[in-house]
């Protein structure tokens, strides 16, 4: 900054000076302690984020192909950084060989049975990604060497765009002249333009006017069938009211036979009640032979007869009341 | 006119140099050179200190929302912390803050250096004088390059801080995501090459403008060009640093 000096002293070239500052030399040390401290303090805060002071172990993550995977980047696990892609090499047998610094804080969530995926979306970076399924399984070891299985959009558009070309020569053959579809079209056509004949749809249906003309005049026929078969049952249903006139009508079959039976009821009735008075008869006869043994035992086993015979009697005419439905109902239900 | 520009860009770069090992040697700081570069110091930063911050913090807060709700719409919210982090604080911010500098300090010392030199030379220019002046002028653009260093860096931690706000609000919780983003951005020789422009930028600001004035004429009638063509001098060299480190970063 200096030169060699001429002869004569130098004329003072001065420039105006920085204005004064009252305690100019505090304010540029406290801005100066300020800057270091900024600078030191991010520089720390730097080294902390890049995970520095963390106690950390290793895993190696082995790829058919590291493309995307950058130094620095996060493994993942549900969504979480657990973490950081430390270097990349190509390995001895031509894999890409990821090693990997996870804090022993999250060394947690990976263990032994954990599955590890490289993921590459079309927008975005790739992803590092860990699964876990079952946390309760052994720790990851330290410096544990897996495999990352590989979720690759891009790779999935080769087949894709395979699919979609014969998906487009199947419409190409589909949309064709001599195409099935086609075909089917011109028979919709034929078949539309026989439903606008005279016949209607059943001309078409049928495939000529000729056999649409035949199918009418039969349905004629069986209209006409059906004309007569409904004079038929009316004629049957006349003789069937006039049948169940005869039977069951007023001094109808049913009827005859209904007071045949209240006769019979009255007989057997009249029949039981001079049995009971044989019955009271006997009974007298008994008290007043009640001193002679044997006769007595003659009379109590004739007394046992009568009674047999007069409940047997009495069982008949239940039974007759039972039987005989027109003894309990005398209404005749017609389906 | 080029055997011009080359002979100026050289002097601009020797005049460079010797400040710089001037500044690096403790030497220099004579209390007299002390309180020159203390005095400078508070013009050039001290003074601006808090308008600076709000400058930042503003600019920072508009640019961390416009961003985050940008990489929300296209779904890459992760990426929006680094897209400012790489945009702001390591472009732009430094640029801002060396431009600022240079026309508030530099242009204006550039200029006093011309009227001088137009004033010696009325009286017929002496080598000592120059040298004299040379020595007058080491503080303060010293004081000018460690203006730009600081309140670059001050400038740099609030936009962190408030880009911090814009995203988490004032929730603890988002300092995990926070850190792991500024180490996954700040790899050792981003953070070197940084520190670097950042040095280059300071230089250049306490430089160029003095020595831009030093080798213009010494004619009054050269006066009023040697501020503009100073910093224009000045732009030129801080978007040649700026598009070196740019190419050595992304290229």
């Amino acid at each position: 900054m200096t030169g060699p000096e001429p002869a004569g002293p130098p004329r003072e070239p001065a420039i105006a000076p920085v204005p004064e500052t009252r305690h100019a030399e505090f304010k540029a040390t406290v801005l100066l302690v300020l800057f270091a401290a900024t600078v030191i303090g991010f520089v720390l805060y730097v080294l902390y984020a890049r995970g520095v002071f963390e106690s950390t172990q290793k895993l190696v993550l082995m790829a058919d192909d590291g493309a995307g995977v950058t130094v620095g980047m996060d493994l993942t696990f549900s969504g979480f950084p657990v973490g950081r892609v430390q270097r990349i090499e190509l390995a001895a047998d031509g894999k890409a060989r990821i090693e990997i610094d996870v804090p022993r804080k999250d060394a947690k969530w990976l263990r032994a049975s954990s599955v590890f995926t490289l993921e590459r979306s079309l927008v975005g970076g790739a992803r590092l990604r860990a699964f876990t399924g079952n946390l309760e399984d052994k720790p990851l070891p330290e410096g544990a060497v897996r495999q990352v299985l590989r979720g690759d959009a891009t790779e999935e558009l080769p087949g894709l765009i395979a699919t979609m070309k014969r998906l487009l020569e199947n419409l190409e053959r589909m949309s064709g002249e001599d195409s099935s579809l086609n075909a089917s079209l011109a028979n919709v056509r034929r078949l539309t333009d026989r439903m606008n004949g005279p016949h209607g749809a059943l001309g078409g249906i049928l495939g000529s006017e000729e056999s649409a003309g035949k199918v009418i005049v039969a349905i004629d026929r069986a209209n006409a069938l059906l004309a007569s078969l409904d004079g038929l049952s009316g004629k049957l249903e006349r003789t069937l009211a006039r049948a169940d006139e005869k039977i069951l009508g007023a001094d109808g079959m049913v009827d005859e036979a209904r007071k045949v039976a209240v006769q019979l009821n009255a007989v057997l009735v009249d029949a039981r009640e001079s049995l009971r008075k044989v019955d009271a008869v006997l009974a007298d006869a008994q008290k007043i032979s009640a001193s002679t043994t044997a006769a007595t035992e003659d009379l109590a086993s004739l007394r046992a007869e009568v009674e047999a015979s007069l409940r047997r009697v009495s069982l008949l005419i239940d039974d007759v009341s039972r039987r005989w439905p027109f003894g309990r109902d005398t209404e005749v239900k017609l389906p | 006119m080029a055997l011009s520009a080359v002979a100026s860009a050289w002097r601009g770069l020797r005049f460079g140099g010797e400040a710089l090992a001037a500044a690096l040697s403790p030497a220099t700081y004579t209390p007299a050179v002390r309180s020159a570069v203390a005095r400078q110091v508070c013009a050039s930063a001290w003074d601006v200190l808090p308008g600076v911050v709000l400058v930042c913090g503003l600019l920072s807060y508009v640019v961390i929302r416009i961003v985050a709700e940008t990489a929300r719409d296209y779904g890459l919210s992760a990426y929006a912390l680094d897209i400012f982090v790489r945009s702001l604080v390591l472009e732009l911010i430094p640029l801002f803050i060396s431009l600022f500098v240079a026309l508030r300090s530099g242009a204006a010392l550039g200029t006093e250096v011309a009227m001088m030199l137009a004033r010696v030379g009325a009286q017929g220019t002496r080598q000592a004088d120059v040298s004299a002046l040379r020595a007058q002028l080491l503080p303060r653009g010293i004081g000018n390059a460690v203006a730009v260093m600081a309140l670059t860096a001050i400038g740099g931690v609030v936009a962190l801080a408030v880009a911090y706000v814009g995203l988490y609000g004032f929730s603890p919780w988002g300092h995990p995501a926070f850190s792991r983003a500024i180490g996954q951005v700040f790899e050792p020789l981003l953070l070197a090459g940084f520190a670097l422009k950042v040095s280059l930028f300071a230089l250049a600001v306490g430089a160029i403008p003095v020595a831009t004035s030093l080798g213009s004429g010494h004619e009054l009638r050269d006066v009023p060009q040697a501020a503009p063509r100073g910093l224009v001098r000045l732009f030129v060299g801080l978007a040649l640093v700026e598009t070196i480190a740019l190419a050595a970063k992304y290229v």
